[in-house]
């Protein structure tokens, strides 16, 4: 039996759970199952419903280990789950991987009924996106079905869940970013007055929504004396249903748009298309990356290169409708390799919740083995005033490799950012561009597109490059 | 829908909720008003999901029941 004495690290987003947490140790991630969640985690294991749900991929295997824990008085069991390639989070999903997560805790819920178990919490940070398809990620989430007594995660559900989808179908897809501000879901009482007028005549969402509110608020400060009332296992399924009806008509389109029609605005010939297709292929091959992030992937046509060989791809856009169409096309396609999220790379996600450590920024989930990083460098560089020197200080703290594409100034792409503003960006030359990131870069390869004005560059990072902004290399700001 | 029919309809929500239930004792958490609110919205959904049950088995009845096209 090793201990865990030595090198172990509790993992910062999991200390709300009484029924245990989880722990680096040896570069393994482990989960101490606590004596005080022994009776649940037996009627899991022993009910069978452990092995229903992980036998439809809804639940994270684990293997129970002989790891010893530091406190083995509080330590029931110490287990192994499946090692997620990449963590993303809720405000990072289109509006189908939301919805697609909220039924598959609905699922679960029903699924473990008829096992005599229930989920006691509903968080959407506890759904992860696994080989393609939403899987719940807390074993602990479940406990004995307390009989005649309601749901207790029916809020948590509405406000990780129902609320947030009502909010991007019916008001505005950006609303998605509330789960940056409301670290336990949105606020039922400001979905409630940001929702149109109509949804009231939809009976689910003024009841689960727009009465929710009401009753949160009219019920919130007051003492009162509560009524003991009989809560029926068919009242609890009726109300899974309810919320799985109204959850599964909720839908969002781009407006005035069909997904056959959407992003075929490529800037490109065929035959430079074809070739910018071929070398990125080259690049890759070349780099055998273990996981590949493709930084502004629009509908994923790059992703599409590395996703194909297996190797795990996060296919990152600042567009929720490329990220949708992605994330619908790979699910029709059953592509389990690649994993679209929504990512403004000028403000990418921040560390979050309690001491800033509950979600980790962007930076701290990589780096990636290999980044893509196609057409986006005039959209940093002109279109939001990142200096290169700060673009290559960012990537180098992200990737090992970059396969990055420079579009000179010239190139229709640019000239459209610059029709409605001062050219001040005389610095803007490939020159430059490869001054300023050599100090953080080893330029290995450098190919120009054929039938256009740009080129593609195969880089590895510096030994030196990447452990965060270096005041020596980088301007003032102003 | 005007701020008065919005109203209207939670009174009335309310006052059913109030009405239907025997006492006991609790102090209340800011979660209350959730949970009581569920308990309301299930005994209303229960009975709209006994007939969709029935819907259901009165329609593969009948699409068992009919002949196959040829």
């Amino acid at each position: 039996m090793k201990t865990t004495e030595c090198n172990s690290k509790k993992e910062p987003g999991s200390f709300r759970d009484p029924s245990g947490f989880l722990f680096w140790h040896d570069g393994s991630l482990y989960r101490q199952v606590d004596y005080s969640y022994k009776e649940s985690y037996d009627r899991l294991m022993e009910s069978g419903l452990y092995d229903a749900l992980v036998k439809k991929n809804l639940l994270i295997p684990h293997q129970e280990t002989e790891i010893f824990p530091n406190d083995s008085t509080k330590a029931y069991k110490i287990i192994k789950p499946v090692l997620l390639p990449f963590v993303s989070y809720p405000y990072e999903w289109c509006f189908s991987q939301l919805k697609d997560a909220a039924l598959l805790t609905l699922t679960i819920q029903k699924i473990a009924l008829e096992f005599g178990m229930s989920l006691k919490d509903c968080s959407a940070y506890n759904i992860q996106f696994y080989k393609g398809n939403p899987i719940l990620i807390d074993t602990l989430s479940f406990e004995p079905y307390a009989k005649n007594q309601p749901w207790v995660a029916y809020r948590q559900f509405c406000q990780h869940f129902l609320a947030p989808l009502a909010l991007m179908s019916y008001t505005d897809i950006r609303l998605n970013n509330f789960f940056r501000i409301y670290i336990d879901g949105v606020p039922l009482d400001l979905a409630s007055r940001l929702l149109p007028s109509r949804t009231w005549l939809r009976f689910a969402l003024l009841a689960h929504v727009h009465l929710h509110a009401k009753s949160q608020l009219h019920y919130g400060r007051k003492t009162i004396e509560i009524k003991k009332r009989d809560f029926s296992r068919h009242a609890f399924i009726a109300l899974i249903d309810n919320l799985e009806t109204i959850v599964g008509k909720l839908k969002w389109q781009p407006f005035g748009t069909e997904w056959g029609e959407y992003y075929n605005d490529i800037n490109y010939s065929d035959k430079a298309f074809q070739h910018k297709y071929q070398i990125v292929s080259e690049f890759i091959e070349v780099t055998h990356p273990k996981d590949v992030w493709d930084l502004g992937a629009n509908v994923g046509f790059f992703s599409s290169i590395a996703g194909k060989q297996s190797i795990p791809t996060v296919a990152f856009d600042i567009d929720p409708a490329a990220v949708e169409k992605l994330y619908l096309d790979c699910r029709n396609q059953k592509d389990s390799s690649t994993l679209p999220l929504l990512l403004d790379l000028t403000n990418p996600s921040p560390g979050l919740g309690w001491n800033n450590t509950e979600r980790s920024s962007l930076i701290e989930r990589g780096p990636a083995d290999t980044i893509l990083a196609l057409a986006i460098i005039h959209h940093l560089a002109i279109g939001n005033n990142v200096p290169f020197i700060r673009i290559a200080d960012f990537l180098s703290q992200i990737c090992k490799t970059l396969i990055i594409e420079f579009v000179p100034k010239h190139d229709s792409q640019v000239q459209r950012l610059l029709v409605t503003r001062q050219d001040i960006f005389s610095g803007y030359t490939q020159q430059t561009f490869e001054m300023e990131f050599e100090p953080y870069f080893e330029i290995i390869r450098s190919v120009p597109i054929a039938d256009s004005e740009r080129t593609l560059y195969l880089m590895t990072k510096r030994s030196n490059a990447g452990a965060g902004p270096n005041k020596n290399r980088l301007p003032e700001t102003t | 829908m005007n701020r008065f029919s919005k109203n209207m309809m939670c009174i009335i929500l309310f006052g059913l909720m109030v009405m239907s239930a025997q006492n006991a004792h609790a102090y209340i958490d800011p979660g209350t008003g959730s949970y009581l609110l569920q308990i309301l919205i299930a005994s209303v959904v229960s009975g709209l999901f006994v007939i969709k049950m029935w819907w259901a088995k009165i329609k593969a009845f009948i699409f068992k029941n009919k002949p196959e096209k040829k």
